[in-house]
This record gives C-alpha cells, structure tokens and sequence, in this order.
C-alpha cells in the first residue's frame, strides 16, 4: 500500500500516525528518494473523485507533506506550482492549510499572494458554508496574508475590499468575528475607502451593539469586551465613516438599556477622538443637541457623566493647534450654543436643572485653554450681573460656585504654583475679572452677617482656588486672604458645627504648600503671638491654636520653626517657679508629637537637633524632676511623662543605629551620672518620682531594635532586671508608673528576651502562681501582673502557651470571689492590640497567636459552664463563677477578629445568648461586647448563620428584651444602659437589614424569611422603645423597626 | 405615576443650610481636649494602660446621661421626614423645602388633661408648585413614615400648608380621613411608590 493509502485510511482515527506517515515521505522528497512530483502524481486518482470527503483528504496529505518539509526547501517554481495547485482546489478540505504553509515561506512571492486571495474571494460562497473552525482558517489565512503581502492586497484595490466584505458577511461566530475586525480595520484605514464607506461601514456596524455573552467556562476567553473593543476601533477608524457613524450612534441613545447608551457612548467618544477635527466640527452640534438631554435628565449618573466626556472631548478636538481665539473658530461655534444653554440655566442657579450647567461648564471650560477663554467670555459677565441682581443669599451662594467651578477648570487648565509642567504662554483670561473677583468673594466672605456659613464657605473656596491658581494673585492678594483666614480662626465666635474653621484651617494648610513664605510671615507670628507664657487658668484658647499651627504645618521649613518654637516655650516652662497647670505644657508636648507623627521622621534632615533637644535634654530634666532638684515639678506629671515617652519613641525610631545605642545605655540613667540620679532597677530607695521615670525608660526601651546589644543589666542573662520589675510590678504604686512596668517587662519577655531563655520568665510565672490555683487569693497587682507575663510570652507563642492559659482560666474558680472576677477581666488584656508592646515597635507578635488563645480557651470556657449549668443545687458552684467565664470569654471576642469567631460560632452563640441573659447593672461590658461581637457576626453572615443553628427565636426574644428601658429608683444604674440598648436594637437592624448571600434564590424557591415567625413580636415591641427617654435609642428604634417593616416579607399573598 | 414631570427645575437648598441638632458634644469640638484634632493621639495616651478601671467606667458615665430625659421635640420631627425623597426628583422633602422646621409642631392632645401623655404632631407641608398632584402622595408618604416611628402616644395631623396648593382643602380631607388613608395603603402600587420614598430615610 502506498503512504498516501495509509494516510487516508488512518488520517480519521489517528492523527498522530498520519502525521508521522507524511514526516517519513517529506524526508523521501528532502533525501530525493522521491519527488514532489511523484508525490502530487500519487494525488491523481483521489483529487478526482466524487466524495469531497475524499477529494479532501487527499488535499491534506499533500499539505501534510509540504509541512514537514523544512522552510528553504521548495524552490519558487514549486511553490509557484504548489500554490496554483492549492488554489484550484481551494474548495477541498486541507487546501487552504496547505496554501497558509506555503504563504510563510520566503520563495511566495506577492503574485502569488494576490492568487491566493482572488481564489478565496472567488469561492466566498462555499467557504462561507463551512464549519465555524474551517472558516476561522480562512480567516487566519487571509490574516496572515495581511501582515505579510499587505501591498498585494493593498494593489488589489477595490476587489480586495469587496472580496473581505463579501467573505464576512453573516459571520456569526466570536472568534472568527475577532479576527474579521482585525482584518477589516487594516483595510478601513489604509485602503481608499471613499467609494465604499457605506458598504463598509454597514458591513461592521450591523453588529453593534454587542450582547454576545460568553457562555460560562469559555475556553477561548473571548469576552464581549474585546469583541466591543475590536468593533468599537473599527467604527472610528476613519473618517469617512463620520456621515454614517454620527447619526446611527446618536440613535441608539434613544434605546432604553443604559448598556446600549454606554456603547454607543463609548463609541461616540472614541470616533470623536480618532476622526479628523474638521469632521468632528462638522458633527459637534448635532452631537450637542442630543448629548445635551442626556446631560439635563440624567437617567444614570455614568451616562451623564460620560456624555460630558464625550462633549468635552470634542472641544479637545476643536482646540487642537489653535493659537489666536476668534469667533470664526469652528470652537467657537460649537461652544456658542452651549454657552448659552448654560447661560439660561444659570439665571436661576440654586435651581435643580443649574447643577448640569455646571458640569456642562466644568467639562467645557477644563478641556483647553481655548475653551477656557471662550467659556469665561461667554459666561462671566452674564453671571456677574445676576450676581449684582441678586435677591436672595441662596442664589448668590448658587453663583459663587458657579465661579468656583470656573476657577477649579482654571487650574486644570494653568495649573498651581506647585505645578511642575511648564508654563503656558496664553493669558488667563481671569485676569480681565481679577478685581472684581477679589471685591466681590472678599465681601462675600467677611462682609456679611456670621451666620451665613455656607455662604462665606463657598467664598472662601473660591479665593482659595484663586490663591492656589499658577500666577493669577500677586502675593500681597494671597496676603489678604490669609489675613482673613486668621481673622475667621482667631476673633471669630464658633458658629454651628464650626464649618467655616474647619474649611479655614484646610485652607490655610493648603495654601502653606504654595506659599510657605506668607504664612510663615503672616499667620504663624499671629497664632505663636496668642499663646500664653503659662496656663495662668482664666481659660486661655491656648488649645485651639496649638490645634491650628499643628494643621498647618505640612510644609518642611513652617514644620521646623514650629517645633522650635514650641521647644522655646517649653523650656521657659521649665525654668519657671510657678509654671501654673501642667496641662500646658502636655498639650505642647502633644502638639509636637502630633506634627513629628505626620512626617516621615527617619528622612528628616534635623532629626539629630531633636534627639539632642528632646530626648537627651527633656529625659535629663525629667531626671533632675525626679530627684527633687527642678525648679518645678512639671515633669513629674505622669500624663505628661506619658506624651514625652512616645514622643521619644517616635524619635528613637527613626534614629540611625550608632544612636540607637547610645540611647540604650541610658534608658534608666536618662544621660545622668550616678550622682545626679539613681537608676531605678535595684534601687531600693527609689520613691514615687523616681519610679515614675519608668514611663519614659519604657517608650525608650520599646523604640531600640530587637538586637540591641548595649541593654544594661541583661549580662550574663536578663533574670535579675526581670526579677527587679516584677518585684515592683506585684506591689502597689501608682497606675500610670504601673503599667509602665507592667509593658517594660512584657517589652523585656517578648522582645528582648532570647527564645533559649524563655525559662526564666516560665519560672516567674510558676512562682507568682502556685500550682492550686483554686485555693488562693492573690492580690489585683499580682494578676496584672501575670496577664502582661502572659500576653508576652503567648504572643511569641512561647512553648508553654496552652499550660499558660490553662493555669490562668483556673484563677476563674477561685474560692475568692475577688480573685475570680479580677481575672476575668484579665483575659481582655491577653490580646489587645497594646500601643507600645506593637508590631510598629518590633515586638514579636506572631500570625497564630490570636487564633491559638480563641481556639484553647473557648472549649474550655464553654465546658466550664455547661458544668457549672448541669451542677444545679446538688453540688452549688458560687454565684460568681459563670459571670467570670462570660466575662474573660467577652475580653477575648472583643479584641481578635470575627473572622476567627466563624466557625467556633455554634459552641459559642449559646454562651453569647447566656451573656446576655445576665440582667444586672455590672454585666453591661459583658453584654456590650457580646452585642458587639453578634452585630459583627450578623453584619457579615446575615441572618443565615444565626438560622442554622437554631437560635433565631431566642436571640431574638434577648435582643428585645435588652432593649428596654426600666427606669430604677434611686442612684443604682439601669439594668440596660443607653449604650446596651443602641447596641441591642443595632444587632435587630442588622439582622433585618442583611440580606443573606442566597436572598434572591431563597425569594423564588419560596422559602419565609426566618425572622417571620418573630416579625409581629419585635414590631410591637420596637413600637414601644419608640417612646425611650434617649434620643440616640429612638434613632436606632426607628432604624431597627424600618428595617423589619421593610426587610421582612409577609408571606407572599394567595393571588400572587 | 404621571409620566410627565409636574416641575421640573424645582429650587433645591443647600444639604449644609439644612435645620440640625447640634450636639453638645460637638458643639464645643475645636476646643476640648481630646474631642478635637489630637483626639486619636491622646486617645491612645490615655485609654490604655488600665485595663482594670476603662471600659468598665463607661457604664458610670452612661447612667449619669440616663437621668436626663430626651423628650421627642420638633427638631426629631424633622429628622425623620426630612430624608423622605420627593416622588419626582431624587431629592429629599427638606431640600425641596416640602417640610421645614417651623412649620412642625408638637402640642399636648388633651390640653384640659395635663397628665395625659398623648400628643399630637402637625406636619404642614408645603408643594413645590401650586397644581402638584403628587401633594397627597407626599402627604401620605409623610404620615406613614411617622406612623412607623413614633409611639403609639402620639397623633398625626398632617396637611397642606395654608395657601400653597389650589387643591388644598381636597387632599386635606383626603390625608385626614382615617378610612380612606388606611384604602390608600392597601394599593399595591400606592405603597411601592411610596416605600421608594422611604427608603433613603437614615
């Protein structure tokens, strides 16, 4: 049998054999063992059956065989004839591969390539009739040909583009309709299409609008995007389109789908953007006339926003090369109408339509500078003689931002001060109303009655965007305004919510960032000027302007000066005999450390003059305070010392590391020698001035690096410095030097101490807590005390976290009710985020370790308490300790996230809804962070979750009844709170509020809501918390009661 | 509903020159320690630390503010149907100026009984133009939306403002009779009109 038997006899089943049978035979031709003549020879008695299966197959083997054979391989009269060959037969199967093969070699000429498409276009009938993959060939074919003998076609002409058009019509399929465009889109723009826009243009626009959807699990990942995307580009390929596509385009706009408006939208502005700008001019009132409706009756908000687009981009077009505005401009007639459209519409600029003139006006204006000065030539005069007109402070209010939007196109358009893009050499025409501007927004701003808020807010903007705008006010202008914004924040009565400040302040910040200069000369000598010397208490508004100098401050150099300033006024403090409150001087710690917290500090040029002025000067007189030896005791303020710390630690930060270690050796010293003051660790003299400097020692040590070698007292091992602040942290001092003892040593466990020495801080555990951990009584500190070692350790997730927290949950069933409750409340301190034991300060928080102490302790919790419901009278457990495991559970939820609490959430609801059945005055925190925790749970799973597990009633049934008010006799505190029942009625809104992830499905299979069954029971009784003494509770019930009225369907009615 | 727009280009007020309550505690928010700018640093300076007295102090504070009652006043009024949107124009009633502040008023139902708790709100609404015949509508919208959120002690009393509507005594009668009120919200797409206008109220 002969290789061209086998090949059609196998060609059917396997491919792969066939494939290798032709390999064998191109390596008989390339070793001349055959020839190709031979091999078409062989072809004969099958080209001329009558199967076209046959005929076709018989094709493809030849093709097969000029595929193997390597590139170089044909000579050009081979391929002339080859081609020929292929061409004649283009209507079997396997041709046009053959002829796709041949097209890539280099020997095919561009003779032959006009061959080959006149053969295609010559047989578009038949080749339409394939199958969807055959056609994509055909396509891919003449693809190819397009990229490689384009000026074969190209010299085709007119029979090329007729024969695309003609092989392409009613082509369905949107894979081959990807490459169609691609094909045609080379034609529409270099071909003469002049003859034969219609033609071609229908032969693409038939398809639009898309709405091919691809079917789920598309493997070719065609979207209707890229679909709309390839039609789109053929649509605005030329202009020559623009009599057919304008007017069809603009049609479709009167369809009622907002996604065929967004297609013909998108379309119209890419044509826009493509065509030439006479052909857009010819177009553009035609295109304002209709976009302008979709504008003044916005059905959706993106197509009115996309219409201006598209209306902006013409004027773009329009303005392009234009040099010197005239009124023959075709700009200029394209913005008469709408200029004066926006002018009509202003006349009554607080009214609903104006808002649209205004956008119309902002698109228009910020599209050029030519547009700009045509817009404001047309439009400002006429508004300022309604300005003048006006009679009523509504309408000129209306107006002032009808300029604002000018002036906010005007900086698109010209830039600010700050801008970095070369200037442009056109006049603003602003310039010709400067004057009159400055006159009229400066009247407008402090020119009238105080309470005018929004009135002097909305002038305030506009010179604002005046001041900011590139090289429209002289300096001395800007002056004056910033001489206004002074006056508003300084002499100025609050009025309202004080939105004139706020917006004044801002202002101020911005403007610093232009001009630097003028507030530094101007507004910071009037605000440093009226603070005082020291808090003499007649009520000085030292507050507010530290608040203001603090926001304005973004500049580097206004930056600067303020912290010295600030540090100037400081130490006259402290070198004061009688330096009145010490909340002075906080608040100008605060201020600084506010200012520091806004920059990025490690890149500050200065930052060494602030350690050696603060942290080395400010801890040396904390110190010299401590010891007495101060001419005032300002610095032994703990809140005070609190500030200092973390604006030392802020510093320390951001220091290199040579200081960084300088800084280490005198965390306890604070750059004293011995005889200037005694470290605290191993003092045992130190009273409780001297204790307190721990509050600084502690932010210091917290800022060092984790590998810090210069600490004092951890050689050989940190065991004595541990012992020594664990002494101090078990007796009783004051609060605020206590729980800076309390993290210094959580700092030294979970930080500093090496994962080898772990021991010793176990050790001091075990010690502080005896083994029968239900016998004893331990003191508040000493728990404290064992929550701080504990969070440490359980954050590094130390070896022993699971004995830890077992050990601590024992305290719970202590004998000793103190002891019980005291711990519970403990458990809230394990885990919350703690602002110096924090990631910012390298402290070694592990991912696991929130999950670890939920995952340990709730099954412990909640088997604890099904012992102590189950025990009932035979063997009474004390009142106190199924509060204390509700309580240390409640610490726990309130401080990891509820994304942990998902799937623990059916063990844990029950001991939720029994938190909340704790009905006393001393639960509130309890039940405020059970409701807290639900709210979330609700929030994000809906009702679903709560319905699962069979809870819905009694959830229910608690959440109202938490919603009560009781009123109490006497002084002792409501059962239910205002917080509790804002919280409470929360968690109902929420819960009617939240459709479920399913809801749609649900709705149509038919299934009830589950909270029907308790619709009727929450909105009776909701009506009646309609009635609360608190305004806050009314809100939530009207919120909750709307939300159930609203979000829970009866069922459905029998006629429905 | 009526396919044509009855006004069109209606006057709209500024959201800011909208009647508010001003809390007292914001009242004073520039120049309180820890109310203002400083806020979230002070906040962490002070909130931490003593895990044994925070949080669990709040519920003193809270029981202080308990004692002081809050009565339902006119301002609340507003409130509740000021965020109702207008049946035409995503707008909301008090930006249309269809309801405003002085126009509500709260009075004891029984003036000759003083102990009695029922009280009556009146709610004179004011239409955008004279022939609007989504007035009743508005009307309706206005009642249900009290209806839902006041406590059964108090009364409506919602009409047309005097002099604002060529109509006005008609749909006056009309919001004011029980019979027919409770006949309009049975209308299956009465009702969908007007939950549409419920639902931006916060």
């Amino acid at each position: 049998m002969s290789a061209l038997q086998t090949f059609l006899l196998v060609v059917d089943h396997d491919r792969q054999e066939a494939m290798q049978i032709a390999e064998r035979v191109a390596q008989d031709v390339e070793n001349k063992t055959t020839t190709l003549i031979e091999v078409v020879q062989s072809l004969v008695e099958y080209i001329n059956d009558e199967d076209p299966i046959l005929r076709g197959k018989a094709v493809s083997y030849l093709t097969a065989v000029i595929k193997a054979l390597p590139p170089k391989f044909l000579s050009r009269q081979q391929v002339q004839v080859l081609t020929t060959f292929f061409c004649d037969r283009i209507e079997d199967g396997g041709a046009v591969a053959g002829l796709d093969t041949l097209q890539k070699l280099d020997r095919f000429n561009k003779d032959l390539a006009e061959e080959v498409a006149r053969a295609i276009f010559e047989h578009f009938q038949e080749l339409q009739a394939r199958s969807q993959s055959q056609r994509f060939q055909v396509y891919q074919l003449l693809n190819e040909l397009m990229s490689n003998h384009r000026s074969a076609l190209y010299d085709m002409g007119d029979e090329s583009l007729n024969g695309i058009v003609d092989l392409m019509t009613g082509e369905k399929d949107p894979r081959n309709l990807m490459l169609v465009f691609s094909i045609l889109k080379v034609v529409m723009m270099e071909w003469d299409v002049s003859n034969y826009a219609e033609l071609l243009f229908d032969s693409v626009y038939n398809y639009f609008p898309i709405t091919f959807r691809p079917p789920p699990n598309d493997p070719y990942g065609i979207t209707s995007q890229d679909l709309k995307d390839r039609l789109q580009d053929c649509i605005s390929s030329t202009s020559q389109f623009a009599p057919h596509a304008f007017p069809a385009l603009l049609e479709k706009l009167d369809s009622t789908s907002p996604n065929v408006k967004r297609d013909a939208l998108n379309a119209l502005i890419a044509c826009i953007n493509s065509y030439d700008p006479d052909t857009v001019s010819k177009y553009s009132i035609t295109i304002w006339d209709t976009l302008k409706f979709e504008v003044l009756n916005a059905q959706e908000e993106f197509l009115s926003e996309m219409s201006l687009q598209a209306l902006q981009s013409i004027a773009k077009r329009l303005s392009e090369g234009v040099t010197q505005i005239t009124d023959q401009l075709p700009l200029a007639h394209y913005m008469r109408p709408i200029a004066k459209e926006c002018n009509e519409q202003l006349q009554e600029p607080q009214q609903k339509q104006a808002k649209p003139a205004q956008q119309i006006l902002s698109y228009m204006s910020a599209a050029s500078v030519a547009s700009f000065t045509l817009a404001v030539q047309a439009v400002v005069a006429p508004l300022l003689t309604i300005y003048q007109e006006a009679d009523g402070i509504a309408k000129q209010r209306a107006l002032l931002d009808t300029l604002v939007v000018l002036f906010e196109s005007a900086i698109i358009v010209f830039g600010e001060w700050t801008t970095r893009t070369p200037e442009m050499n056109a006049e603003n025409p602003l310039f010709e109303f400067k004057d009159q501007f400055s006159d009229m927004f400066g009247q407008a701003l402090m020119g009238v009655v105080k309470e005018e808020v929004s009135f002097r807010v909305s002038a305030l903007k506009g010179l604002l965007r005046l001041s900011t705008l590139r090289n429209f006010f002289q300096d001395n202008e800007v002056g004056l305004f910033v001489q206004y914004l002074d006056e508003i924040l300084l002499k100025e009565e609050s009025v309202g919510r004080d939105d004139l400040k706020k917006e004044a302040i801002s202002a101020l910040a911005e403007i610093s960032k232009h001009k630097p200069k003028l507030i530094m000369d101007i507004t910071f000598p009037a605000f440093v000027a009226t603070l005082p010397d020291f808090d003499d208490g007649t009520g000085s508004k030292y507050l507010t302007t530290l608040e203001i100098l603090a926001q304005i401050s973004v500049e580097k150099d206004i930056f600067d000066t303020l912290v010295r300033r600030l540090l100037s006024k400081l130490n006259i403090l402290l070198q004061k005999e009688q330096p009145g409150s010490a909340e002075y001087p906080k608040a100008i710690l605060v201020t600084i450390l506010y200012v520091m917290s806004q920059r990025k500090m490690d890149q500050d040029s200065n930052l060494e003059l602030y350690y050696n002025k603060i942290v080395v000067e400010l801890s040396r007189n904390v110190a010299a305070c401590a010891s007495g030896k101060a001419k005032n005791s300002i610095l032994n303020d703990p809140s005070l010392l609190d500030i200092l710390g973390r604006l030392h630690n802020l510093i320390v930060r951001s220091l290199p590391r040579d200081k960084q270690d300088e800084i280490a050796k005198n965390i306890y010293t604070l750059y004293c020698t011995e005889d200037e003051f005694a470290p605290v660790p191993f003092s045992q003299t130190a009273n409780d001035d001297q204790q307190r400097t721990m509050i600084v020692s502690t932010y210091l040590l917290a800022g060092l690096p984790t590998d810090c070698a210069f600490l004092p007292y951890t050689r050989p091992n940190m065991s004595g410095l541990l012992s020594d602040t664990t002494k101090r942290t078990v007796t009783n001092c004051e609060p605020a030097t206590h729980i800076a003892l309390l993290r210094h040593m959580a700092l030294l466990v979970n930080k500093f101490l090496v994962k080898s020495e772990l021991n010793i801080a176990t050790d001091i555990f075990n010690t502080l807590l005896p083994q029968q951990a239900g016998e004893v009584t331990l003191s508040p500190e000493t728990i404290m005390t064992l929550f701080w070692l504990s969070k440490a350790l359980v954050l590094r997730l130390a070896p022993k976290t699971t004995d830890i927290l077992t050990s601590l949950l024992s305290l719970l069933s202590s004998t000793d009710e103190v002891t019980s409750t005291t711990a519970a409340r403990g458990f809230s301190i394990l885990l919350r985020d703690d602002d110096v034991l924090s990631p910012t300060n390298g402290a070694n928080i592990r991912l696991l370790a929130k999950q670890r102490v939920f995952t340990t302790l709730v099954p412990l919790i909640s088997s604890r308490i099904r012992e102590v419901n189950i025990a009932g009278s035979d063997t009474p457990t004390p009142q106190y300790i199924k509060p204390a495991h509700l309580t240390a559970l409640s610490g726990i939820l309130a401080t990891i996230s509820p994304a942990l609490v998902m799937p623990e959430l059916p063990t844990l609801l029950p001991l939720l809804l029994q938190s909340l059945d704790l009905q006393t005055s001393d639960s509130q925190a309890v039940r405020a962070a059970t409701l807290e925790t639900l709210a979330v749970i609700i929030r994000d799973n809906g009702v679903g979750v709560i319905e699962e597990c069979g809870h819905v009633q009694s959830l229910v049934s608690r959440l109202l009844k938490t919603t009560e008010f009781k009123p109490t006799s006497g002084n002792s505190a409501p059962v239910n709170s205002q917080r509790l029942r804002v919280d409470a009625l929360k968690c109902l809104f929420l819960l009617a509020q939240t459709p479920s992830a399913d809801a749609p499905a649900v709705a149509k299979s038919g299934k009830l809501s589950p909270l029907l069954p308790v619709k009727s029971q929450v909105l009776r009784s909701l009506r009646f918390v309609l009635d609360d003494p608190k305004r806050d509770v009314r809100k939530a019930a009207v919120d909750a009661r709307g939300a159930w009225l609203r979000g829970v369907d009866d069922a459905p009615d029998d006629e429905e | 509903m009526a396919s044509e727009m009855q006004n069109s280009n209606p006057t709209i007020l500024n959201a800011a020159d909208l009647p508010t309550r001003l809390r007292p505690t914001s009242s004073n928010k520039l120049g309180l320690f820890g109310k203002g700018l400083f806020a979230p640093t002070l906040l962490a300076a002070e909130g931490t630390g003593l895990p044994f007295t925070d949080s669990y102090s709040s519920a003193d504070s809270d029981s202080d503010g308990d004692l002081l009652e809050e009565p339902i006043d006119e301002q609340e009024i507003y409130d509740l149907v000021s965020t109702i949107s207008d049946p035409e124009h995503p707008i909301s009633l008090g930006a249309l100026a269809v309801v405003s502040l002085p126009d509500i008023s709260i009075r004891p139902t029984l003036p000759n009984v003083p102990a009695s708790p029922l009280r009556t709100v009146t709610v004179l609404i004011t239409p955008t133009i004279t022939h609007c015949s989504l007035a009743t509508v508005i009307g309706l919208g206005v009642r249900v939306r009290l209806e839902q959120s006041l406590p059964p002690r108090f009364r409506m009393d919602v009409r047309i403002k005097e002099g604002t509507h060529s109509t006005a005594n008609e749909v006056n009668k009309q919001l004011a009779d029980k019979e027919r009120v409770a006949a309009a919200l049975e209308n299956g797409t009465l009702m969908a009109v007007i939950a549409k206008m419920l639902e931006t109220c916060q």
